[in-house]
């Protein structure tokens, strides 16, 4: 009786800062944020071409860091992701580059992109297999395989970086054409994060993954195949990154075989942890990975445009994390 | 004259009983909401084994903590030697005498014997500085010379066996100087041959003065070892028995108290008929050929110790465990149940006995953790997979109706209800799978006694509505309450089955702890 009358919120006790800064504390930020940025420089940052340099920015992120989030919902961490960018965009560059790029027609390239997806979630799995059916523990599996990737395409590659002139038009276009003006990994960021929200969000093998992630025990009582879905997270989650990682290549015009992915890595986590104190606290999910990712795309434009030292682009976004911890964490030890 | 007098009386007590060791007085014990101790008053004398017998619930954990200072307790007075003492931490408790040895003992596994016994005390050393081994060795030898354990020091404790563990744990504690040693519960892990090892060794120990206060749930164990018995029941004294005086019948009617009134019970009579499920021969692990059969509308109780494989049962028939042998069939069709997904497939539904991490999403919604396992009924196609968001909330809304669970709304957290309302939607959620035998284990564990009496109304209105029950508890007084027959589990067995008027709590007790009932 006590305990219900402690947890229940009481009706018409006004404002509640703590829970409105947990639910909305980091969209807020981010508003304030760009306020700021816009005040200080008004010619350049909100201007209409800036906002979708910051989107055209934060995509290749924005891409890797919503499949992230599928891995993250059944409470599993993927550390090759940023392999797996790499691994995308050199295999895509290095298969087109073996056809030759007189012969890349746009089919030419679906296939081969779609090759490689297929490839990057066929790696997702196995990392999926390793972790639910032996029981390894995901952060030291998946940090495994991202150096038996990175060794793999650094041995295929020679280390050589695969030239603009060796790579089809039809590639580029993935990463620098635009469609009504709105860049193409724009779109294409977009249309990952529209899937996914509505896989996770009105699916029942998405909503069963947040069942997963809530109670594992409970999910398995319920008749929900647990291991098997862990399958699919890392299998989902690995081929974002390779597509992301695919889109890098295309925009760069160029198939590098190292250097690509690591950028990403751990951008994606902040990204995705500070959407798991967005809206709602303590759970991972794609709206929030959004604001997220716009949130380090703001700052390192806004930054960059102020002119302030790119060191600073690395201490505030620490700082932000930390505060949308801080909130999270608060939100659930209040329940 | 009244000194004079006083002092014979004195001097004759102790010529028929050793002084006490330890006294309490008049404990209290209060937690929020709730009396776990009520002035419970408990007396051990040096050289004595003093069993401890209570249901769950009792008070036994409570008054172990609060005598070892693991727990403040929140008055009364515990006497050493006729001595106050206050103990508030395991130093204090180790300084007066006492230690504690609990069902897993404080061993760690991967150490050897030898390092155990150094554990939490200066190390010999070389010069001050390098481990002198052959040191360690010399006095792990003595530790274990007044125990006769045929085991060498260098030994991983994690190859022991499970009495010589407890004997390891004895001998540290009695080095240490120990003249109280609490066993919780420690031969719940033993085997019959391995219980009497550690029986023989703890009479010895005690021949030499040290005193034992033994908690244990097995009766026949308690009436072969102990001195004396004190019972408690619901945080009170419920009555102390010397071993001359302890028989059976009083021990367990002090142990269970008043049985359940008549008025009191919720159970329906069942109709003859064709059973609905049918077991044969089931072997498993802590399964030793059972077999039984459950008609529509029937709650049957399948009570026994923990380890006895009542609960074990209901484990193998929703999958959870490996099925070895027998035969498992429903209207008459076998089953073959390798997972949950089969059992919930077959129409059975589970309330496992730990709610919080077995069965509710925390930080979901009420409606979240109603559809979990049905989810599958709501999609608007089978390609996508897209869950109708309007059918899924109103299944819910049926079930929170039905099973009349009080939230504010089907978007409620979950967590934001009361232990009751949880539990009610967790049993509510197989009702959207079209369940036909629900297996219950311990569906009121933490819920408030209103909310009680409300669960074993919704049971009773399942079987009316002609599901089958399979029920067990932690709680032996439940199975009066809702059960018109139980099965009495033993080492795997079924010991004993009981009907109507013959399941009351004293009975299941007696033929759970192996014995069978007096004709009478």
């Amino acid at each position: 009786m006590s305990k219900t009358d402690a947890t229940a919120p009481a009706p018409g006790a006004g404002f509640d800062l703590l829970h409105f800064l947990a639910r909305y504390g980091t969209i807020l930020s981010l508003v304030l944020l760009i306020a700021f940025f816009s005040f200080m420089r008004p010619e350049v940052f909100p201007s209409m071409r800036n906002m979708f340099n910051v989107l055209n920015q934060v995509s290749i992120l924005g891409i890797i860091a919503i499949g992230l989030t599928v891995c993250l919902v059944i409470g599993q961490f993927d550390l090759s992701i940023g392999a797996l960018a790499t691994f995308g965009g050199y295999v895509a560059a290095r298969m087109l580059m073996e056809i030759g790029p007189a012969n890349g027609t746009p089919m030419v390239v679906a296939g081969v992109v779609l090759a490689v997806l297929f490839m990057a979630m066929i790696i997702g799995i196995i990392n999926g297999a390793l972790v639910s059916y032996l029981g390894i523990s995901a952060i030291v599996e998946t940090l495994a395989m991202s150096f038996i990737v990175t060794g793999v395409i650094l041995g295929i590659s020679g280390s050589r970086t695969i030239s603009p002139t060796e790579i089809p038009a039809a590639f580029k276009i993935i990463g620098q054409g635009n469609i009504a003006g709105i860049p193409n990994p724009v779109l294409i960021m977009i249309a990952t994060a529209l899937v996914l929200w509505l896989f996770l969000e009105h699916t029942q093998p998405g909503r069963n993954m947040y069942a997963i992630g809530g109670n594992k025990e409970a999910s398995r009582l319920s008749g929900i195949p647990v291991k098997r879905y862990a399958l699919v997270a890392m299998g989902i989650c690995a081929a974002c990154a390779a597509l992301g990682g695919m889109v890098a290549a295309a925009n760069l015009g160029a198939g590098r075989p190292q250097g690509v992915g690591e950028t990403y890595l751990l951008n994606a986590f902040v990204a995705v942890f500070i959407g798991a104190s967005t809206l709602r606290p303590g759970k991972f999910h794609v709206l929030g990975t959004a604001v997220g990712v716009l949130m380090i795309g703001v700052i390192n434009n806004g930054l960059s445009v102020m002119g302030v030292p790119s060191f600073w682009q690395y201490i505030v976004q620490g700082v932000l994390l930390i505060l949308a911890l801080i909130s999270a964490s608060m939100m659930v030890l209040r329940r | 004259m009244i000194a004079a007098q006083a002092r014979t009386d004195a001097a004759h007590a102790s010529a028929v009983a050793p002084p006490p060791l330890l006294e309490v007085r008049q404990m209290i014990k209060d937690f929020p909401g709730t009396r776990a101790l009520d002035h419970v008053d408990l007396t051990v004398r040096a050289g004595e084994i003093h069993a401890l017998l209570g249901e769950n619930g009792a008070g036994k954990s409570t008054i172990i903590k609060c005598i070892c200072g693991a727990q403040p307790a929140t008055a009364g007075e515990v006497l050493i030697d006729g001595e106050p003492v206050s103990i508030t931490s395991p130093q204090e408790a180790q300084a007066a005498g006492i230690a504690v040895v609990h069902q897993h003992t404080n061993l760690i596994p991967e150490l050897s014997v030898e390092e155990n016994l150094c554990l939490g005390e200066p190390l010999p050393r070389i010069g001050g500085v390098l481990i002198d081994w052959p040191e360690v060795r010399r006095r792990a030898r003595a530790v274990l010379s007044p125990v006769d354990l045929d085991i060498s020091p260098a030994q991983l404790c994690a190859d022991l066996r499970p009495d010589q563990l407890a004997m390891v744990a004895i001998a540290r504690a009695v080095a240490r100087k120990a003249r109280l040693i609490i066993l919780d519960e420690p031969t719940a892990a033993l085997l019959p041959r391995e219980v009497e090892t550690l029986f023989a060794q703890m009479r010895v120990l005690a021949s030499r003065g040290v005193a034992f206060l033994y908690v244990s749930h097995r009766l026949t164990e308690v009436f072969d070892i102990a001195d004396r018995v004190t019972v408690l029941r619901d945080g009170r004294n419920a009555g102390t028995f010397d071993k001359d005086k302890m028989d059976r019948k009083s021990v367990v009617s002090a142990i269970v108290g008043a049985e359940t009134a008549l008025r009191e019970r919720h159970i329906t009579p069942v109709a003859d008929g064709p059973a609905l499920l049918s077991v044969k021969g089931l072997h498993a692990a802590r399964v030793n050929g059972v077999s039984f059969d459950l008609r529509p509308g029937e709650v049957l109780g399948v009570a026994g110790l923990p380890g006895s494989g009542a609960e074990e049962v209901l484990n193998l028939l929703f999958g959870r465990t490996r099925l070895e042998g027998g035969e498992i069939s429903m209207d008459g069709a076998p089953l073959k149940l390798r997972n949950p997904a089969d059992a919930i497939r077959a129409g059975f539904a589970l309330v496992p006995q730990d709610r919080l991490a077995e069965a509710v999403l925390h930080g979901y919604s009420v409606r979240e953790n109603i559809t979990l396992p049905s989810l599958a009924q709501f999609l608007r196609e089978r390609v996508l997979r897209l869950v109708h968001g309007g059918r899924e909330k109103t299944a819910a809304r049926d079930v929170i109706a039905r099973m009349n669970v009080r939230t504010p709304g089907t978007e409620t957290l979950i967590d934001a209800l009361s232990g009751g309302n949880q539990q009610k939607a967790v049993l509510g959620r197989w009702l959207t799978t079209g369940a036909r035998v629900f297996l219950l284990n311990s569906p009121t564990a933490a819920v408030d006694v209103g909310a009680k009496a409300e669960i074993y109304e919704l049971i009773a209105e399942l079987a009316a509505a002609g599901a089958s029950v399979l029920f067990t508890s932690t709680e032996v007084e439940e199975f009066p309450v809702i059960c018109g027959r139980v099965l009495v589990f033993s080492e795997g067995r079924i010991a004993g089955e009981l009907h109507d008027e013959q399941v009351t709590e004293a009975n299941i007790m007696t033929i759970a702890a192996g014995e069978s009932l007096e004709q009478d």
